[in-house]
């Protein structure tokens, strides 16, 4: 009786366990299948896929990419059939023409599928890809080449040329332009200013009118530059290249649009990867695009990383401060107790808390006082008292805290009493002790600490959608304008980008590779910084479970 | 004794200065450099903490006037004439008022100063004497009732100029128009009068039979000349009760009347002609006062005993309407005499015999002030148009109140509980901030916020626990060092993953494929325990050399290939399933069977996305629940020959079950608090229910959409604030709970 009570109860446990088991396979299996989807779908985003030209039953031709591949849902079937068919997904790019970016095509419409050699995919800097066929090249109404080949081997060396005049307009306009504007912006708050200074009224007539004639150089250098920008753009946008789509339309287009030129079916495996490489550095080093949804996203990665910097400058030396004196000089009773778990627990409290916090006080408070004091002259535009990086960054301070006096206190706890007392014995002050013995050993908890916090701004969001975060920066925190660094202007974060792009933008269909891209960086310089604190806590843990207490 | 130790103790050497061994070879330097550190530390670390601390109090100033009352303070006194006033208007910027004596003057009088600035009668020269004037404040009108059965009104309409940035008010008073109620020019009772933007004007008055007169003034503009033509029409409705008050709306759609037995009439009027009235008895004492609100909905009534009420008509199922009672306020002590209503929000002011006032807020049913009147025995009432004041006339003149009243709209009740809202069929809980015009009010109730947020983090905790618990069971009880090392930190990554990227994931690649492998989903919940266990037994069944051969644990890493491969046939089963279960669209027999919609970006969607998110927090912490059991406990019941599982279930779970309990909470306090994840995930739909298959709001993602567009210092701001609050607050107790709990724990075994 009790061997067969047992023996099923035997067989339950097993079961049981192997019900554990699975338990664990699966969060195991959930890892990996989000960390695949991301990487699939973020790594092809740069991969030039074949362009296909597709007959219709009809006679109607398309060009595109392929991009999915399915069955025909049920719902959507025309006929009831016993084999299911298939459809594909055709990204048909050549938004100025037909409007929209995919197309489903039943597979049994297609009488013919091929890949032609010379059909061309241009990216632009509007209106996204084109796919045709090269007619003609023309500078005004003077034709430079015609014939698909002819141009494709003309275009190449034109490019070029234009993407040099590119950057030089690009140069122009934002740094001696961007100069000009800067000084007329200046001398228009001075001018405010000058009201509230309290000067005799000889005196603030005298200033205005040297104001003024400064205003007027500023004015007369803005147009002289202006003027020649405009003609550097005209002679930018000089050539013109005629294209023709799949359906014989032709369109023409200035030369100076297309960002790339590409003949993806003629296209070798190592210009291939050499076009992948190019694109995964634009992605990493341009200015995005087309309202975000293409080119790069370099402002998004400099201010994830400008925030993240600024926010361990704050968190670092406050973080170890508290933690120093809640391990080592605070007397450790009740009070000490209560405190240590309060802040453990602000570490769980919801980032959106903060980020009212932020907004109230960092923004409205602080940020709308220092205006009144500092910037009055540019009232009602706030300065500070809006959104900011610096505010973004003070904010996630006080989120990441708790970590860093958790992480640096479990790394004083960690340093033997022993060391200490040696220290002491020896005839250093307590001073001395913590700064040379202590803190050195415990320096592996305290960057761990660092770390996590840093990893943990680095992705978060809710907070900053409040405190500063905007889809589009006009320009980057740090510039060369006196005083170079501008912590009240707005940024770009990759989190935010990922929900303005992934859900805010027009077309979300069409972004959304380029989201999985953003989003698998994110996730990349995340993990990364996760590893490293792991790695730093699990030497740290070998390193002092060896040492004899 | 002690005289005798003091002579043969030595003479007294003198003492040395006490001074550790520190001091007496430490530099100067150096011990002020402790110091220094010491103070530093001391000082940086507490205002680190503190500053942390004050979060929450930031927070909470921050609500606090939420839920304060008005304060009312008086203000300027007016000299008036000799005259007691029947009606005052004011301007929005309360410099000028317009006072209507007893006599049918109207003089508009600036404040500062008392000059007057003009001074016209209501009644046109020679019509007969006043016998009684009122105020339809709403519309900025002055009426008079004379003598001979006539009823003339006024507007005074206010001019505001800028010069050098100064603000001038000018006066203006409109044309009078007269009503001829009674046709052989007797006196009547009560009387109201309305009049709208074109000009169309209607005036009601209780006869000296009883009837109820209604004349109706409709305008014609000739479009080659502008000229206005007028003409009237006359109407009369013969109640079966008394009326005893009444008040029509500006647009003249509604007529409303009361009488000394509490009976309500309402009659719904067409261009002036008046339906049969709908009769309602409010079972209090007499209505002795009556008014209607901002967008002309709700009526207040005032009663004898001093009591208000709210009414308003609800439609029926039928489509009629009745007027129903909504709300009351215990109000004042005697008959209500004077109720003046804001022409800004909901709230209201009223005077009663006594010369007691009350300040009331409808929607909110907060009673937010009550106070003496400044003046005797008050004769006319009038709330100020920007809410901010009001002026009471009296036997002994005109005074002003200067009302501070931020945020009447909201208070406890309004915030949790539900509420009759205007043009509601019954009470509600509805959030919805946004109102565009001045009659529109927003509701800002919290529940169905509160509810969101629970029914993301209860389907998320359903995926949670489970998976996170069982799986942290075997990881620490089941499995060998050299496979945790690598199992440990996988799972702390998974914890490490941004939320935006989650949230990115589930809303834009999960939910839409959820839409289609819904079946295939319900599928994997029965197929994957079977096939698993099914593994299990397999893997028994294999000799024991080769699985001694490999480290403990093993299992786990076959299972995921074999939960793989089951998750590969359930998709693949997808379409037959669906099929062969739901008639092909789970969609469609959702909504046959069960009458529930189905939303792509739903609670499922969310519960995973979420789920997936809490999983790593339940894990880590039940991790470290279960390893932490001492290991004495464990050996003692393997010695005793207990086998593995009934050593876990018997030994190790009760007593890791604090800790796992904490663990669920941390999770819990996680979900609560997530916002990316549901913002990106879910419709944000405020709406209150249940269905797995359909969106939510929660109070994070409220306050993400919301807070950008509230402007500071508004109630909108403040109440996010208190979202804030209330995740803050709940948040923290739930984990210093599962702190508390950790704690003690950690004590037991410390025992053991």
């Amino acid at each position: 009786m009790a061997t067969k009570h047992s023996k099923r109860s035997d067989r339950l446990g097993a079961s049981l366990t192997s019900l554990c088991a699975g338990a664990l396979a699966l969060n195991l299996l959930l890892v990996v299948a989000i960390l695949a989807v991301l990487v699939v779908n973020g790594m092809g985003y740069f991969w030039q896929r074949d362009l296909v030209e597709i007959e219709l039953d009809d006679g109607t031709l398309v060009l595109g990419e392929i991009h999915e591949r399915e069955e025909i849902p049920p719902e959507l079937a025309s006929t009831a059939e016993a084999t299911p068919a298939e459809r594909i997904r055709l990204k048909l790019g050549n938004r100025d023409l037909t409007g929209f970016d995919f197309l489903w095509l039943d597979e049994q419409q297609i009488r013919d599928l091929r890949n032609p050699a010379d059909a061309v995919v241009l990216e632009r800097t509007e209106y996204g890809n084109f796919y045709g066929y090269m007619v003609e090249m023309r500078r005004g109404d003077e034709v430079l080449a015609s014939g698909s080949d002819e141009v494709w081997e003309a275009f190449g060396p034109l490019q070029e040329r234009k993407v040099e005049q590119q950057a030089a307009i690009r140069r122009l306009a934002r740094r001696e332009i961007g100069d000009v504007n800067f000084r007329l912006e200046q001398l228009r708050l001075a001018e405010r200013r000058l009201s509230t200074a309290g000067l005799s009224q000889a005196e603030q007539s005298a200033r205005r009118a040297e104001i003024q004639e400064r205003q007027r150089l500023a004015e007369s250098e803005y147009e002289a530059l202006s003027r020649t920008l405009f003609d550097m753009r005209e002679d930018w946008e000089l050539e013109s290249l005629v294209m023709r789509a799949a359906d014989g339309t032709l369109q023409t287009l200035p030369v100076a649009h297309v960002v790339r030129a590409i003949r993806p079916n003629s296209m070798g495996r190592s210009a291939a990867i050499g076009l992948y490489l190019s694109r995964l550095w634009e992605f990493l080093s341009a200015d995005p695009r087309e309202s975000n949804t293409e080119g790069g996203i370099f402002p998004a990665i400099f201010g994830t990383v400008m925030m993240v910097f600024l926010m361990s400058m704050a968190v670092a030396p406050f973080g170890v401060l508290a933690a120093l004196y809640l391990r080592e000089y605070a007397r450790q009773g009740l009070l000490v107790r209560v405190v240590r778990i309060a802040v453990n627990n602000l570490a769980g409290v919801p980032s959106i808390v903060f980020g009212v916090f932020g907004l109230g006080f960092f923004v409205y408070f602080l940020g709308g006082s220092l205006d009144r004091l500092f910037y009055s002259e540019a009232l009602p535009t706030p300065t500070f008292g809006t959104g900011g990086i610096l505010w973004a960054s003070l904010t996630l301070a006080l989120l990441t805290v708790p970590v860093v006096i958790v992480a640096t206190e479990e790394g004083l706890a960690a340093v033997p009493r022993i060391v200490r007392e040696g220290s002491l014995a020896l005839g250093a002050t307590k001073f001395e002790t913590t700064w040379r013995v202590v803190i050195p050993a415990a320096a592996p908890g305290i960057l761990t600490g660092l770390i996590l916090a840093m990893a943990r701004a680095a992705g978060e969001v809710a907070p900053l959608m409040i405190v500063g975060m905007v889809k589009l920066a006009p320009s980057l925190p740090i510039d060369h304008h006196f005083p170079f660094v501008h912590l009240e202007r707005k940024f770009m974060h990759l989190g935010f980008h990922i929900y303005d792009v992934g859900f805010q933008s027009p077309n979300v269909e069409a972004t959304k590779p380029l989201v999985f891209a953003t989003a698998l960086l994110l996730i990349l310089i995340v993990t990364l910084m996760n590893l490293v604190a792991i790695g730093v806590r699990n030497h740290l843990r070998r390193k002092y479970s060896g040492s004899a207490v | 004794m002690e005289t005798q130790t003091t002579v043969a103790s030595p003479p007294p050497k003198p003492e040395p200065p006490r001074r550790n061994f520190a001091d007496a070879r430490t530099p100067r330097k150096r011990l002020l450099a402790d110091k220094l550190a010491r103070w530093t530390v001391i000082g940086g670390g507490v205002a680190v903490i503190a500053s942390i601390l004050a979060i929450l109090l930031f927070i909470l100033v921050e609500v606090v006037p939420l839920l304060s009352g008005a304060t009312v303070e008086d203000g300027r006194r007016i000299a008036v004439g000799p005259d007691p006033v029947g009606a005052v208007l004011s301007d929005e910027y309360r410099t000028h008022v317009a006072l209507l004596g007893m006599d049918g003057t109207i003089r508009l009088t600036e404040i500062e100063g008392g000059q007057i600035a003009l001074e016209s009668a209501i009644v046109p020269d020679g019509a007969a004497p006043i016998l009684a004037v009122r105020s339809a404040p709403s519309q900025s009108m002055f009426l008079a009732a004379t003598t001979d059965g006539r009823l003339f009104t006024r507007q005074v309409d206010w001019l505001v100029s800028f010069v050098e940035q100064t603000r001038e008010i000018t006066g203006v008073l409109s044309e009078s128009i007269a009503f001829q109620l009674d046709l052989d020019g007797q006196r009547f009772g009560a009387f109201t009068a309305g009049i709208n933007d074109e000009g169309e004007a209607t005036a009601a008055a209780v006869l000296a039979d009883g009837t109820v007169a209604l004349v109706h003034r409709s305008v014609e503009e000739n479009f080659l000349s502008g000229e206005l033509t007028e003409s009237f029409e006359r109407y009369t409705s013969a109640p079966p009760v008394a009326v005893e008050t009444l008040v029509i709306d500006a647009d003249q759609r509604n007529l409303y009347g009361g009488n000394a037995r509490g009976d309500l009439l309402w009659w719904r009027l067409d261009a002036g002609a008046p339906e049969a009235p709908q009769i309602v008895t409010s079972g209090r004492g007499g209505v002795t006062a009556l008014s209607l609100l901002i967008g002309d909905r709700s009526l207040v009534v005032g009663h004898d005993d001093g009591t208000l009420e709210i009414w308003f008509p609800v439609r029926n199922p039928d489509e009629s309407f009745t007027l129903t009672r909504i709300r009351e306020f215990a109000g004042l002590t005697a008959a209500v005499r004077h109720i003046a209503p804001s022409l800004r929000n909901k709230g209201f002011l009223a005077a009663d015999e006594a010369g007691a006032l009350g300040l009331y807020y409808s929607t909110s049913a907060r009673t937010l002030w009550h106070g003496p009147s400044p003046v005797e025995s008050p004769t006319a009432l009038y709330f100020a148009p920007r809410a901010d004041g009001a002026f009471v006339a009296g036997a002994d003149g005109l005074a002003e109140l200067v009302i501070d009243n931020p945020h009447p709209e909201v208070g406890i009740r309004a915030f949790f509980g539900k509420v009759w809202y205007e043009g509601y069929t019954e009470p509600a809980h509805v959030w919805q901030s946004t109102g565009g015009t001045d009659d529109f009010e927003s509701k800002l109730g919290i529940t169905p916020l509160m509810v969101g947020t629970l029914k993301g983090t209860l389907y998320s905790l359903v995926l949670a626990i489970p998976l996170g618990v069982l799986g942290a069971m075997y990881t620490s009880q089941f499995m060998h060092d050299s496979l945790k090392r690598y199992v440990k930190p996988t799972v702390e990554i998974m914890a490490a993953l941004p939320s935006v990227v989650l949230g990115f994931l589930a809303g834009l690649w999960l939910a839409p494929r959820i839409e289609h492998l819904l079946p295939a989903l319900l599928l994997m919940l029965i197929v994957l325990p079977v096939i698993v266990v099914a593994a299990g037994a397999l893997w028994r069944s294999f000799p024991l050399r080769i699985r001694n051969a490999l480290p403990d644990g093993t299992e786990a890493l076959i299972q995921v290939v074999v939960v793989a491969g089951g998750i590969w046939v359930c998709l693949a089963l997808n379409g037959p399933f669906a099929g062969f279960v739901f008639g092909g669209s789970f969609q469609d027999w959702l909504l046959d069977t069960t009458g529930l919609p189905y939303d792509q970006r739903n609670a499922v969607v969310v519960g995973l996305a979420m789920g997936f998110a809490v999983i790593p927090i339940i894990f880590s912490i039940a991790e470290d629940a279960f390893s932490n059991v001492p290991r004495n406990l464990v050996s003692g019941s393997l010695a005793l020959g207990a086998n593995r599982w009934q050593t876990v279930t018997r030994i190790v779970l009760p007593s890791a079950s604090p800790g796992i309990f904490s663990a669920i909470m941390i999770g819990f306090g996680r979900a609560v608090g997530e916002t990316m994840i549901v913002l990106m995930a879910t419709g944000n739909t405020p709406i209150m229910d249940w269905n797995p298959f359909n969106g939510f709001r929660t109070l994070s993602a409220n306050i993400a959409v919301e807070i950008p567009e509230a402007p500071q210092g508004d109630t909108l701001y403040r109440t996010l604030f208190l979202a804030a609050l209330i995740l803050f607050i709940f948040t923290f107790v739930t984990n210093t709970l599962a702190e508390i709990v950790r704690q003690r724990l950690r004590k037991r075994y410390a025992q053991v």
